[in-house]
């Protein structure tokens, strides 16, 4: 007995001696990024993950504010476009030199049909390289927001994507830039496992000034988000995003691990059928659709408490929404920051208005596997809806199984989350609100056909205005006839919640993005 | 022998044909992958285009059709996800789970065995009632809870063993082993156990119920009459007798040890073909589902048509026939 006790606690000390190196800083995540090329796939995964590597000619700071990054600085060429300087001495990490010629091959093969990119550069009308180190984007209007919209457009060297046959990206068949990767960025890769493992090193001759203090930094996707708490809780990992909101509580109390909280970009709402005649699921369904009267939608918004599904589901870690952009966005209107106020009896009030005052019965959709707790909002939501006796059959179902049922109508009211890929109040209202037009790739996700003449009207000038408050006015009017048509219910903001060992000090950016740079193991 | 051969080579053809066509039939319900592939800012225009381009707009029997063609001369297609040939990840990903595999399944043999020798021979003491209960515990829990349980017993709380992953790998030709490394080793452990603990238990209560019918045998009573060791007479004697069973049951399990290690995977992050498969599933990732599951059906079909072919040849009528006159 004593001999295999003894035996057993030889074995546990010999396993636990696995001693970690003090700068090697391991992170895990849910999702792999699907490819190394920047330009292939325009997802938040892939585009964050190679913010570490590839740079653009501006990058977002820790505040999301826009910097210098391969340009040094840029300025309007009066309302016809934008001329950028690039910074000279750059190298890329196989050492070859970054001129105009890399931005205008980049430019070219992140525009190409073959790119997933391409729609940034839709206002762009041609590309001008003015010497080795200037080069002039042209736009077809005036666009004040083209350099905060190409933050994340990286630059990708010339002589090797060529040399290497990966002139064009390509998604569907491998290249040499699916597994590898040639930037200018703080890190390069140094190993690619696709799912399994991909390891950065530092970059010795980065142009930068240096404040991580990494020198291996290694990521793993774990989908299974209890494996992930357990590899942070163990230290098998330093850092682990996202959090699930439930485990976050029980985080904060464990020794050695920190949870950072945070808003993110994106908004979550409820959508509405605008032009639909009928109900179509429920027990009235064949009956006229109600949601085409604005007192019904203004009762749905005034009957849903956001306060309350903030505190029980989301744990207190959202804030309210007012529009469909929170307020860290450029554009946000702060004339319209007020919700409507939670008020059963004046929705109920609205309904009979209406002509609804006995209610009505209606079907919900809800994804159950893309936003944070969505299918637990949408419960409360019809909970909640219940109280002024409106009926709502909720069916949830996976993400992959959710956009077609939304694109063929199969709904009667829908949730939506909007993360802002420009970071600024122009973009719902280009793809949730404008009147949707394919030829003009406008409103193409208004699943619920909202139109609204003045909107339609108000989108050019808000793109190409250049005076701020004239622009802020215009978008301030858009703010409001969105509130006052109850296009749809914003309700919150969705929350970011990572975790990490107590010696990581990291920055958390509000889309999500984690910058390596910005890390210090102590 | 020649047309059973071939009948029973037919009849595999057959089930296989059908297993694809169930599972060309299914791809529709779980999901569509075009909105993963195309981002934000994707048009309608957009995604007829790409639906077109991978022929989904096409009925799933056609969708098949094309399959089966591109599968015999050796193209199971590209992924969706990683835009990479679905052979080469999936020869990447096999050795993790064969390994994972051959480990528990030694696991399940050697401790199998051995505890349902023990609870046989054992049968009224403490220990042997503990070990029978507790393995009824063990089998009643789900695959998750146990390795969720496991984790954080060895890694979080005691901190012995990795909490994920496969450790480091080495490669040995074109296959990766986590044999040769001390992290690959402790890395195994706990997902072994995990997937190994049902067929385990399985092997242990045939072992002890073999055993209990061998020891009351007659010719173990005329051993022990002889005065034979009782270790002789249990591990050389009663043990092998008890062996042909679970050597046929170990063999037809390796393949659902393989097939099941797909929630070990999940819960451990192993990256298996499991993993692989489950990630696919995610992302409506149509070539990797289509090639996984075409992969186990063969490995199922293949397992079975062995054990059929093997019986034929053994065919226990001869073999009592012929012991008769030996004897």
């Amino acid at each position: 007995m004593t001999l295999k006790k003894s035996a057993l606690v030889a074995l546990g000390v010999m396993l636990s001696c696995s001693v970690a190196q003090a700068s090697t800083f391991k992170w895990a995540s849910n999702t792999d990024p699907q490819t190394m090329d920047p330009h292939a796939v325009n997802s938040a995964p892939v585009l964050g993950f190679l913010n570490n590597v590839y740079e653009g000619l501006v990058r977002r700071g820790k505040t999301m504010a826009v910097e210098g990054a391969l340009a040094e600085s840029w300025e309007p060429l009066g309302d016809k476009g934008w001329r950028f300087n690039l910074r000279k001495g750059v190298k890329f990490h196989d050492g070859s030199d970054f001129n105009s010629e890399d931005v205008m091959f980049s430019y070219q093969r992140a525009s190409s049909e073959a790119a997933d990119t391409a729609s940034w550069f839709a206002p762009v009308s041609e590309v001008k390289v003015v010497d080795d180190y200037t080069i002039d984007f042209m736009t077809k209007v005036p666009n004040p927001l083209f350099p905060s919209s190409i933050a994340n457009f990286m630059i990708m060297d010339k002589g090797w994507a060529e040399g290497n046959g990966a002139a064009l990206p390509s998604k569907d068949q491998e290249n040499h830039a699916t597994l590898n990767a040639n930037g200018t960025g703080a890190f390069q890769l140094a190993e690619r496992q696709p799912g399994l493992k991909t390891v950065l090193t530092p970059y010795a001759d980065w142009w930068g000034q240096v404040e991580h203090n990494i020198t291996r930094a290694e990521f793993t996707p774990i989908q299974n988000s209890a494996t992930a708490v357990a590899a942070l809780l163990s230290g098998n990992v330093d850092m682990v995003n996202p959090v699930p909101i439930q485990d976050a509580a029980r985080l904060k109390q464990s020794d050695g691990v920190k949870v950072i909280e945070g808003i993110e970009a994106r908004v979550i709402m409820l959508g509405f059928p605008h032009q639909a005649a009928e109900l179509k699921y429920g027990e009235d369904a064949g009956k006229p659709n109600p949601f085409k009267d604005v007192r019904v939608r203004k009762a749905v918004a005034q009957a849903v408490n956001v306060d309350a599904i903030l505190q029980t589901i989301m744990r207190g870690n959202a804030q309210p929404a007012s529009q469909l952009v929170s307020p860290a966005m450029s554009g946000y209107s702060a004339a319209n920051a007020e919700r409507p106020a939670f008020d059963v009896a004046g929705a109920k009030a609205l309904l009979a208005e209406a002509g609804y005052a006995d209610g009505f019965s209606f079907g919900l959709k809800c994804p159950n596997d893309r936003y944070l707790n969505d299918e637990a909002v949408c419960q409360a939501v019809v909970s909640m809806l219940a109280q002024i006796g409106v009926k709502a059959e909720l069916d949830a179902m996976p993400v992959r199984n959710y956009w077609p049922e939304l694109r063929k109508d199969a709904y009667d009211m829908y949730l939506l989350g909007w993360s802002p890929g420009t970071f600024d109040a122009e973009h719902p209202i280009r793809f949730l609100v404008h009147t949707p037009n394919p030829e003009k790739k406008l409103g193409s996700w208004n699943f619920g056909d909202f139109s609204n003449a003045r909107i339609d009207e108000m989108l050019a000038p808000i793109q190409s205005e250049i005076d701020p408050t004239k622009r802020q006015a215009m978008l301030d009017e858009a703010a409001k006839i969105i509130q006052d048509e109850v296009a749809y219910v914003p309700m919150y903001v969705q929350p970011l919640v990572w975790g990490a060992r107590d010696n990581i000090e990291l920055t958390q950016r509000p889309d999500n993005f984690f910058i390596l740079r910005w890390v210090t193991v102590k | 022998m020649l047309i059973y051969s071939l009948r029973r080579i037919f009849q595999s053809i057959i089930v296989l044909l059908v297993v694809g066509l169930v599972a060309f039939s299914m791809f529709r319900f779980v999901g569509d992958p075009i909105d993963n592939m195309l981002g934000q800012e994707r048009t309608d225009a957009d995604i007829e285009r790409l639906r077109t381009e991978l022929g989904l707009d096409q009925p799933f029997i056609v969708q098949y059709g094309k399959f089966l063609s591109n599968a015999a001369t050796g193209n199971l297609g590209v992924s969706y996800r990683q835009g990479r040939p679905v052979a080469s990840i999936l020869l990447e990903r096999a050795p993790a789970t064969l390994e994972l595999a051959a480990v528990s399944g030694l696991f399940a043999m050697i401790v199998g065995v051995g505890l349902g020798v023990f609870t046989a021979i054992r049968r009224h003491g403490f220990a042997a009632n503990f070990i029978m209960t507790v393995s009824l515990i063990g089998v009643s829990l789900p695959t998750f809870l146990i390795g969720i349980l496991l984790i954080y017993l060895f890694a979080v709380e005691l901190g012995w063993l990795p909490s994920f992953g496969r450790g480091e790998t080495v490669m040995v030709g074109g296959w990766s082993t986590g044999f040769l490394t001390a992290s690959g080793l402790k890395a195994l452990i706990l997902p072994s156990i995990t997937l190994g603990l049902y067929q385990m238990t399985l092997i242990m209560r045939l072992v002890r119920s073999e055993m209990l019918e061998v020891l009351r045998a007659d010719y173990i009573r005329f051993a022990r009459a002889r005065g034979l060791r009782e270790r002789a007479i249990n591990f050389r004697h009663a043990l092998k007798n008890t062996m042909v069973p679970v050597i046929t049951i170990t063999g037809l399990q390796l393949g659902s040890i393989i097939a099941f290690a797909i929630i070990t995977e999940t819960v451990f992050q192993w990256p298996g073909v499991g993993l692989l498969f489950i990630n696919a599933i995610q992302f409506v990732d149509i070539p990797v589902m289509a090639a996984y599951l075409m992969l186990i059906s063969v490995m199922f079909v293949g397992i079975n048509l062995i054990v059929d072919l093997l019986y034929f040849a053994i065919d226990p009528r001869l073999r009592v026939d012929t012991n008769a006159v030996e004897s």
